[in-house]
């Protein structure tokens, strides 16, 4: 009985919250903004959004560069970039979101990313009154179209355009001829690798590298030391922050591998390489900078 | 003669495991390729070594516990093992060898408390030498520790960066990407002891399986048995944990397998399991390497889905004869 009244309560205070936010018009006005989303949806907004919670770092890095981060009220833990993106307040993760947290800004947009794992939260999130947009953001392909989207809802339709313009000329850029060949290793035990189907393959091949697993159709995928040593690629490529070469390098089973034993690494950081962002030229970029300058003292 | 068929299975599963993989080795260069030296040679003889080691931790602890379900996880150790793990990751500890230890150091951490748990009427004093394992007590201690092994791990998991320690989870399922010759040799000078320990305690285990009583009455030193049968295992565990992770399955069917084989007596049921437990995981890995190259699957998966059919086929004999 008691846990029930508290229920209650708490469905009472959320409704409160949907309430004070003021999204309630459902009615809306002919000449509102209406775009469907990655999930199918139909989301209509009667005026642009003004508080909007993302839910993606790539999502946040998006807005504000098409002019819209003063519109943020909301973020993850894990949007790190613009510096501008760390006043706004942290809502915690983001895959799934904290409701609650996410409702306590008062959002008239979220901003989800589309995942198995964040379906619930589009539907409870809505039930609060509170307008969903569910995007994709996994390739580079992605982001022309993320953007544009973005812009409409943000009514910076103008901003995103270019923003999206410059996006899909790199998307659609020919591969430079690759010079090197890399394997990017996300983890090493067991070791996990990137294959075709992702944003980092479609890097190395702009900045002129092969990814030597880009037969390998899916995102990513474990394969054996044997596999990467058999393929013998040029570079090996961590997303690291650090300066210093990944512990497995020290490793007997790994200095099998030549690039490994000839200590070949490229050490990307986080923050511009793993995650697909509208700073994607700037890592192409530096990527080819990066295998020029270390290709150089083979 | 079964003794023979096991022997050659156990050389045709390692020369299996040499000849095949994801690398195409010219047959000239084979005896100089680095990949079979220092990558296939390795990691089959470290696959071996461990299905062994569990294979027989399996035996002890099912006489031990007298339950047929024991397996060499039940104890907690894999919780712990696990939670030592993520912690490693979780706190970015350097050096190659910060995981396989820190994972040991947990298994060990979940084996003590479960053992002072299970010793019961003792005075708690210093090696709790006037004590006495419960093995019921030390099957519920070991859920319960590693439930709550389990519990913080996984709520490290959810605060901390997703990507590195969703990888943890994938290494905690198991494998043997980190075979070297380094891992082989930890092996083999670690392993001996405690598994003499248990094939010494191949008779008193016999008496134990007609109970604890009837068994005293036999001349068994029943309490120091179990507290050095259950040390020995745990310490193995701990140990094949620590060098690729938790490998299930292969401790729990294994022991049965070489029971409806060769019997009830440990005298044989000791290095049958050792034997049959190598053939599985090195069997199993050789297939997880190959099956669907370039890719490969975690190893665990392959030794229930190798392990399940042979099981239910050999139960099946049993229980119709």
């Amino acid at each position: 009985m008691r846990r029930w009244a508290h229920r209650t309560h708490l469905a009472g205070f959320l409704a409160c919250i949907a309430a004070a936010c003021g999204t309630g018009n459902r009615a809306l006005p002919s000449g509102g903004i209406t775009v469907t989303d990655d999930a199918g949806r139909a989301v209509t907004l009667a005026r642009p959004a003004r508080r909007i919670v993302s839910l993606l770092p790539s999502f946040t890095e998006l807005l504000f560069a098409m002019g819209a981060g003063d519109r943020l009220v909301g973020r993850t833990a894990w949007c790190d970039y613009p510096p501008a993106a760390l006043a706004v307040p942290n809502v915690g993760d983001g895959m799934p979101p904290n409701i609650e947290a996410v409702a306590a800004r008062r959002p008239d947009l979220v901003v989800l990313y589309r995942s198995a794992q964040n379906a619930p939260a589009a539907s409870q999130l809505e039930r609060l009154d509170i307008h969903v947009v569910v995007l994709d953001l996994n390739q580079l392909t992605d982001l022309g179209r993320v953007a544009r989207i973005l812009g409409r809802l943000t009514g910076r339709e103008r901003s995103a355009d270019s923003l999206g313009q410059a996006m899909d000329s790199v998307a659609s850029q020919p591969p430079a001829p690759s010079t090197y060949s890399l394997a990017f290793i996300v983890w090493d035990n067991p070791p996990i690798v990137i294959g075709a189907g992702s944003y980092l393959d479609r890097l190395a091949a702009l900045a002129g590298a092969r990814n030597v697993f880009h037969d390998i159709g899916s995102p990513s995928a474990q394969v054996s030391i044997e596999t990467i040593a058999a393929r013998d690629p040029d570079f090996v490529a961590v997303l690291s922050d650090s300066a210093t070469q990944p512990s497995f390098a020290a490793r007997p089973e790994w200095r099998v591998v030549r690039a490994v034993r000839r200590g070949r690494f490229l050490l990307l950081p986080g923050q511009l390489f793993g995650r697909p962002s509208p700073r994607v030229a700037q890592a192409v970029r530096e990527l080819r900078n990066r295998l020029n300058g270390e290709g150089g003292a083979p | 003669m079964k003794y023979v068929a096991l022997l050659s299975v156990a050389l045709a599963t390692v020369a299996a495991g040499l000849l095949l993989g994801p690398a195409s080795v010219p047959a000239g260069e084979f005896l100089r390729s680095p990949i079979v030296w220092q990558l296939r040679l390795p990691r089959v003889v470290l696959a071996y070594l461990v299905g062994g080691v569990l294979g027989v931790t399996g035996v002890a602890l099912q006489a031990l516990v007298r339950n047929p379900l024991a397996d060499p996880f039940l104890l907690g150790l894999s919780g712990g093992a696990g939670l030592g793990a993520v912690v490693a990751i979780a706190l970015h500890l350097p050096g190659p060898w910060a995981l396989p230890l820190a994972a040991f150091a947990g298994a060990v951490g979940a084996m003590v408390l479960v053992y002072r748990l299970g010793l019961i009427g003792g005075t708690g004093g210093a090696g709790g030498a006037g004590g006495e394992l419960d093995p019921r007590i030390l099957l519920l201690g070991g859920v319960a520790v590693g439930a709550f092994a389990a519990a913080i791990t996984t709520a490290l998991v959810s605060l901390a960066e997703a990507t590195e320690l969703r990888n943890a989870f994938l290494w905690l399922w198991g494998g043997f990407s980190a075979a070297s010759w380094t891992t082989v040799l930890v092996m083999l000078v670690y392993a001996p002891l405690p598994l003499a320990v248990i094939a010494a305690a191949a008779r008193p285990l016999d008496l134990l399986a007609l109970g604890e009583e009837p068994a005293q009455y036999l001349g068994a030193d029943v309490r120091r048995l179990k507290q050095l049968v259950y040390l020995a295992a745990s310490l193995l565990t701990a140990a094949a944990v620590a060098l690729s992770g938790v490998i299930g399955f292969v401790g729990l069917i294994v022991p049965h397998v070489c029971r409806l084989v060769w019997g009830r007596l440990h005298r044989t049921l000791i290095p049958t399991s050792f034997l049959t437990g190598g053939i599985l995981l090195a069997a199993a890995d050789t297939l997880a390497r190959t099956a669907v190259a370039p890719r490969e699957l975690p190893v665990g998966i392959v030794t229930a889905l190798i392990g399940v059919p042979l099981f239910a086929f050999l139960l099946r004999r049993w229980t119709v004869s």
